[in-house]
This record gives structure tokens, sequence and C-alpha cells, in this order.
């Protein structure tokens, strides 16, 4: 065991024992078991002293064994109406889980039949022969894609697409870091676009419905994608300056067909259909979720995603999700989130320094941890903050929302902030320095923007 | 400890033996060269390799050796538990046909490399066998891809699901 993960179990462990032997006056008797199982999970997940998604796993066993109805703790005496055990093991089939379901169905399907490379040519085309618009259309197709698939099954995708590419340019060529960073930016910036983008939206957006606040997919897409589209244009720019293209004409191969088969074509139509009932939600109000059974019934049922390809499906990051949702609620049925935010006087802040507060916790913390651990252990204190009446309202909920998991999706300074981050240094061709600047700059450009935001656009429209 | 994943280069010839490390010194940042002029010899190497808890990737293996011959101890490779999945190249001049017949039939010879090569072909045979072994056994193949063959490991990413959004 490496000495992060040692320093990682002791700590847990001291975490997990400390509110059994403390006692924290204003805070219950269940509130203090939340608080070990939240200070277990925060240590587990921040040294990943077990793999990420155990950790979630973990956080559900110990809420059903300490603080459900049918577990092992006799809450009968005390104020404290423990919740029956399916409320924390529910969580995994959540709605927005199930809308993750939906997603990662068409997204291993559309590997399956390579309709992400062939998308890519097709999209790829009008972009011509001049490196800066060639990356202009690199960044936009990983972004389009990355809105819909995995963002880590994107930038790999793109990898393939651009190596050869890059393999053929000067060896002193700065443009050749500028388009082997433009990929991993481009998907993470994607990933904000939808609800199913990237995970921590998930833990956000789960959040806001256990309040009872339903985000359809197209309101998300109208808070977020301008944010997108923006961010987009200006990482462009922001590699453009830095990595400036030094020849003139790049070739790009764009050969290949799309396949025609009849499982193929089954496959187009499902996803065209698919996305098409999503962005609409706002007009038909099918819940996105429920559309999300469509895809997974139609390939199923026809063969299209055969029994292997189910069990190939990512399932640990539907466990990840569940375990983030999970502990928002057992913080918040315990009273522990809001005696964690009673502890701060946030009344001398203002509406917008919070949201500034955390949208730079967010981005931070997720540079160095996973966005979905990172979402996850934000969004109960900022549910919280709302709830116990220090902010008002639904519009403040939301956007506090947004803020937190924007903010972790704008982390990009280090190999290690995202797993497209990761394979882009992989390949070589860029280093951690080059990565650690223009991430900066792209990170913060993007926090101020989320900000201007909650200011001009998102009060109006929601 | 890290587990690494060793080249072993068996030639009996000094010269040569130098001339094939030199050709493929690219990789050994992450995959070690081990040398050895005799199949004995050969032998203690891949001990000691395997009870370090590491293993062998690829042999490149001259046939005409003092004592056992190459096609010997790739056959007796093929048939050990151990070093069954090591990808094995013969690279010899002298290899006769009954006996190359029996290293593609009984040891899974992946390549046969007579000798002089090219350097640009040697290469490009260890780097897409290296690639094979990588993709086959390692769980984290991403580390590999700046000296291997970026381009399928990627795509391995893409369709193999061993890295996720997270």
């Amino acid at each position: 065991m490496s000495k992060m993960k040692l320093t990682g179990l002791i700590l847990g462990l001291i975490g997990f024992t400390l509110p059994l032997i403390v006692s924290f006056p204003g805070l219950s008797l269940a509130g203090h078991f939340a608080m070990s199982i939240f200070l277990l999970a925060a240590v587990f997940w921040m040294f990943e002293t077990i793999p990420i998604y155990s950790t979630s796993i973990l956080v559900i066993f110990f809420q059903v064994i300490l603080l459900s109805a049918e577990g092992f703790i006799d809450y009968s005496a005390i104020d404290y109406s423990p919740l029956p055990y399916t409320q924390f093991i529910a969580t995994l089939a959540d709605p927005i889980i199930i809308l993750f379901l939906g997603g990662f169905v068409l997204a291993d399907a559309s590997v399956k039949y390579d309709f992400d490379k062939s998308m890519t040519r097709l999209l790829l085309r009008p972009f011509g022969s001049r490196p800066k618009f060639i990356i202009l259309g690199l960044m936009l197709v990983t972004a389009v894609l990355s809105a819909f698939m995995s963002n880590t099954a994107t930038t790999a995708m793109m990898i393939t697409v651009i190596l050869p590419i890059i393999a053929r340019m000067e060896p002193g060529d700065p443009a050749r870091i500028g388009i082997a960073l433009s990929i991993p930016f481009a998907a993470n910036i994607g990933g904000i676009a939808t609800p199913i983008g990237t995970p921590p939206n998930a833990v956000v957006i789960a959040a806001l419905n256990q309040q009872g606040m339903q985000v359809a997919f197209s309101s998300w897409m109208m808070y977020a994608l301008p944010l997108a589209i923006v961010m987009l244009f200006i990482a462009w720019q922001v590699l453009l300056r830095l990595y400036p293209p030094a020849v003139e004409s790049v070739t790009l191969d764009l050969s290949g067909k799309l396949k025609k088969s009849k499982n193929a074509i089954i496959l187009y139509a499902t996803f065209g259909l698919t996305v098409l009932l999503w962005v609409t939600e706002g007009l038909h109000g099918i819940r996105s979720s429920i559309v999300a059974l469509m895809p997974v019934a139609v390939l199923t049922l026809t063969s299209v995603f055969e029994k292997q390809d189910i069990r190939k499906l990512p399932w640990e990051v539907l466990w990840l999700i569940a375990g983030g949702i999970a502990l928002g609620i057992s913080m918040k049925e315990t009273g522990l989130a809001e005696w964690m935010v009673g502890a701060i006087s946030w009344d001398q802040f203002g509406y917008l320094m919070l949201l500034a507060v955390f949208g730079a916790v967010a981005l931070t913390m997720s540079n160095f941890l996973s966005n979905t651990v990172t979402a996850s252990l934000l969004i109960p204190l900022a549910i919280s903050l709302v709830t116990s009446g220090l902010l008002d309202g639904v519009a403040g909920m939301l956007m506090l929302g947004l803020v937190i998991a924007l903010g972790s999706s704008f982390a990009m300074v280090l190999p290690i902030s995202t797993p497209p981050n990761a394979i882009a240094v992989s390949t070589g061709m860029v280093q951690t320095k080059d990565m650690i600047s223009s991430g900066l700059i792209i990170g913060l450009i993007g926090l101020v923007l989320i900000l201007v935001l909650s200011v001009i656009y998102w009060p109006f429209i929601i | 400890m890290e587990k690494k994943i060793y080249i072993l280069v068996v030639e009996d010839e000094p010269e040569v033996l130098d001339s094939i490390v030199r050709d493929i010194t690219d990789f050994e940042a992450l995959f070690p060269i081990e040398m050895a002029d005799t199949a004995e010899e050969a032998r203690e190497l891949i001990r000691s390799i395997i009870d370090e808890g590491h293993s062998v990737g690829l042999i490149l293996c001259d046939h005409v050796l003092p004592g056992d011959n190459g096609v010997e101890l790739l056959v007796e490779m093929q048939n050990h538990e151990d070093t069954h999945h090591t990808k094995k190249v013969l690279i010899t001049g002298q290899a006769g046909l009954q006996e190359t017949v029996r290293a593609v039939n009984d040891a899974d010879l992946k390549h046969y490399i007579a000798k002089p090569w090219e350097k640009d072909k040697l290469v490009s045979i260890v780097r897409t066998l290296l690639t094979d072994y990588v993709l086959e056994f390692e769980t984290q193949p991403l580390r590999y891809m700046q000296v291997l063959d970026g381009e399928r490991i990627a795509d391995h990413i893409r369709t193999s699901g061993k890295l996720t959004d997270s």
C-alpha cells in the first residue's frame, strides 16, 4: 500500500471514529453517524484509499446499517425518524441514474458500430485544411460528442484522429501541443452542455430533484449550453495564441464509410430519436429519464445491444453517482448539512460572493479530485444553505447547483484533473507545464463567466 | 513495487547483440531490456525476472547458440505458464525450415526476422508485439502510450471501458 493510501486509511478511520466518541453540541445522534460516514467518504475519496466507486458503495452500506429504520441503531427513544433502508438503496435506480444508463447504452452501442467515428469524419469535413479551423473543428466535434457520450471515450476516440495529424507535422510546430490540448479541453467543456454530459451534472440534478425541483433536459441545456459554446471559442483562442500553428495547411484523412447494416441503422434511428426527445423535453414534457428507457428497450430487444455489451457498461460510474446522491440524502435528513453550514456566518457574504466561493472551491477541489466526488461533497452543503433560509429561493438553489457542477467540470489544470487530461498527457505530445498554464487560464475565465451568467442570464430564465 | 514488463534479447555474438539493443533502445524507458548469450543464461534471467514479480513481454532470440538452440528455448517458454504469453520472435540467419516450422507450431512464433534486419522494421515489429502484450495483459495501458502504438491504445480505451469518466 502506498504512503498516500495508508495516510488516507488512517485519517479515514480517525474521521469515522471521531463523531462516535466526541459529542458535537447542536447535532443529533443520527447527525453524528452521518458525520462519521461523511468524513470517511471524504477522506477515502480524496486519498483514493480504495477505488472511488467502492467508497460510494461503502457510503450506502453504512447508511443502511447506521441510519436506516432497519439498521442496527435503535432511534425509537430519540426525536429522529430514520428513513427506510429502501430509500438509500433506491439511489441506485434514481431517475438520473436511469437517464445515465440510457446514455451509456447509446454511447456504448455507438462505439460498437463506430457511429462516433463516422460522425466525427462527417462533422469534420466542413473545416477545410487550415490548422486554425481544423483545431476549431476538432474542438466542436469533441464537445458535441462528449455532451452525449463519456468525455473519456470521446477523448480516446479523438486521439486516434489527431495522432496521425500530429505525426505529419514538423516536430517543432507549437500547434502539435495546441491540438493535443484542444481535445481534452473540449471534452471537459462539452460535458457541461447536457445533464448526461458528465457525472457531476447527475449528482447536482439528483440533489435538486430531492428538493422537489425537476430540471428538464432542455432547461439544463438552456442554462449550460451557451456557456459551453462561449468557453469553446475562448479555449480555442487561448490555444491558438499560446501555440500558434507554424504551417498553412494540414491534411486530414477523413476516409471511411458509415456502417449500413440493419443493426447500425436501428442504432442511428434510436440515437437520433432519443436525443431529439431529450432536447425537446420542454415542449412535450416527457421526462428525460423515461425517454432514456426507450433506447435501452429498443436496442436490447433488437439485439443491437447484446448481453456481453450490457456487461461491459460502466456500472461503477453509476455506483459512484449513487453514492454521491445517497450521501446528500443522509446529510440532509439527519440535519448534518444544516449543522455544518450553520457553523459559518454566511450572512456576511453577499449573494454573488457565496456563488464565487462555491465556484472557486469546486474548481480547486476537482483539479485534484474526481469531478463527481467534488460535486458530491459540495452539493449537500449548498442545498442546506438554501433550505435553512440563509439563501432564498428556487433560483438561488439552482444557481448554486450549476456553479458547483460547471465549476468542477472546468478543472483541467493537471493530468490527474480528469481522465481526458490524463489521456492527452500520455500521448507524450503535451508536457504537464503546458497543461497547467493553458488549463489555468481557461479555468479562471470559466469561473468568471459562470459568475457573469449568474448575474445577467440565469436569473432571467429560471 | 511496480510490475515491469521486460524485453529479453538472446544472441551469442556481442556485436550483433549490441546492435539489436541499440535499435530498440527507445523502448527501454518503459520496458527494461535484459541480455543473454546462451539459452541457459536466458533461463536464469527469466527465473529472476519472474521471481521478482515482473514479466517477460517479448523475447528476441537468435537460433544458433552455444548449448541449447533458440527454438528449443522458445518452445520451452511456450510450455511454461510464466512465459506462455511472452511474444516470441526469432532473429536469425540460420534456422532451417524444419526448426522454423517447429517454432511456429510449438512456440506460437510471432515473427521471423532474417538477418541482416532493417532497424525500422525491427522497431515496428517490437512496437506491434509489445502493444499486443500490453493491451492483453495490462489494466492500465495508458502509461505505455508514448512509446507504443498510441492509436491502438487510444482505440482500446475507447472500446474497452478501462478508463471512464469520474
